[in-house]
């Protein structure tokens, strides 16, 4: 079906060029689907990391739990490498 | 001594109004019909210092799909404004054992004319949906820099609460005259955006 711009309330077909340019965009846009979805995990992983670095401090030391933890995190990437990997990671639990 | 005496009128009906009330005129109103992008090309101008835009229901054609502004110059025939731009959100998922407040550095800008995100992962499920609001400040300067400021909330593609807040500047000393807004892929199926000017 032809796309259309809605310009203030008007709805305007789009032209052949923009159809093929969105077409592009939209074979690109899927064609990133892994990109997309494994960077997802790795900001999650970081954030995660990051919430635990200050037990890490060197006048502190980390418990064994917390140092399977964050060694879990770090290596939450390893032998994904498909989208539905991406969305059905286990993440480990904070100890 | 007192400040204020015994019956001392401090407002009367209406002083606020016509000392320091403001008002949210309402501009115009678009209903996407599985539409690739809204746009609007009027009713920005120097009429109003804010101008206000409301989501309302925003659903997307395709799962996970990002929600973008941009802004223009030319009456929209380019959206192309260099922005600068900071993102950063909360979530939780709805088993509430997933949940964080985090700057997202992949989604904020630095002198790009690219689209700004103002919603990431919507999901396109019958009952998902975003709404919130986006503010564009003093459009019609050709002396300052035009700042925006945005909160939305969201239902994400994988079952999280999203509250986005997103704020930069587009760095042009032009007249704002038009703004779009799209998804990253597939149409915007379905929801109103309001667009506002506040005196």
């Amino acid at each position: 079906m032809a796309r259309h711009h809605l310009i203030n309330g008007v709805q305007v077909p789009f032209t052949a060029a923009e159809e093929a340019a969105r077409d592009a965009e939209e074979l690109a846009w899927t064609n990133g689907a892994f990109d997309r979805a494994i960077a997802d995990v790795r900001a999650k992983r970081d954030r995660l990391i990051a919430q635990t670095d200050y037990l890490a401090l060197s006048d502190n030391t980390l418990t064994d739990a917390m140092t399977t933890y964050r060694q879990a995190l770090r290596d939450i990437t390893n032998g994904v490498t498909t989208v539905e990997q991406c969305n059905s990671i286990t993440w480990p639990t904070k100890p | 001594m007192g400040l204020i005496s015994n019956g001392t009128t401090i407002f009367d009906n209406g002083s606020m109004a016509s000392g320091f009330g403001g008002s949210l005129n309402f501009i115009s109103k678009q209903t996407a019909s599985s539409s690739a992008s809204i746009s609007f090309t009027s009713g920005i101008d120097s009429t109003y210092k804010e101008y206000l835009f409301y989501f309302v229901n925003i659903h997307p054609a395709t799962d996970s799909a990002d929600f973008f502004f941009n802004l223009s110059t030319d009456s929209g025939s380019t959206y192309n404004v260099t922005k600068t731009s900071t993102f950063f959100g909360a979530y939780n998922d709805e088993s509430g054992t997933s949940n964080t407040l985090g700057y997202f550095s992949a989604e904020d800008l630095a002198q790009s004319t690219s689209d700004q995100k103002l919603f990431n992962d919507l999901g396109n499920g019958n009952d998902e949906t975003l709404s919130g609001s986006l503010h564009l400040f003093n459009p019609s300067s050709t002396t300052f820099v035009k700042h925006f400021i945005s909160n939305i909330h969201g239902y994400n593609g994988g079952n999280f609460a999203i509250n986005s807040f997103i704020a930069g500047y587009g760095n042009t000393t032009s007249s704002i005259d038009a703004v779009k807004f799209v998804m990253s892929s597939g149409n915007i199926d379905s929801g109103d955006i309001l667009l506002y000017g506040i005196a």
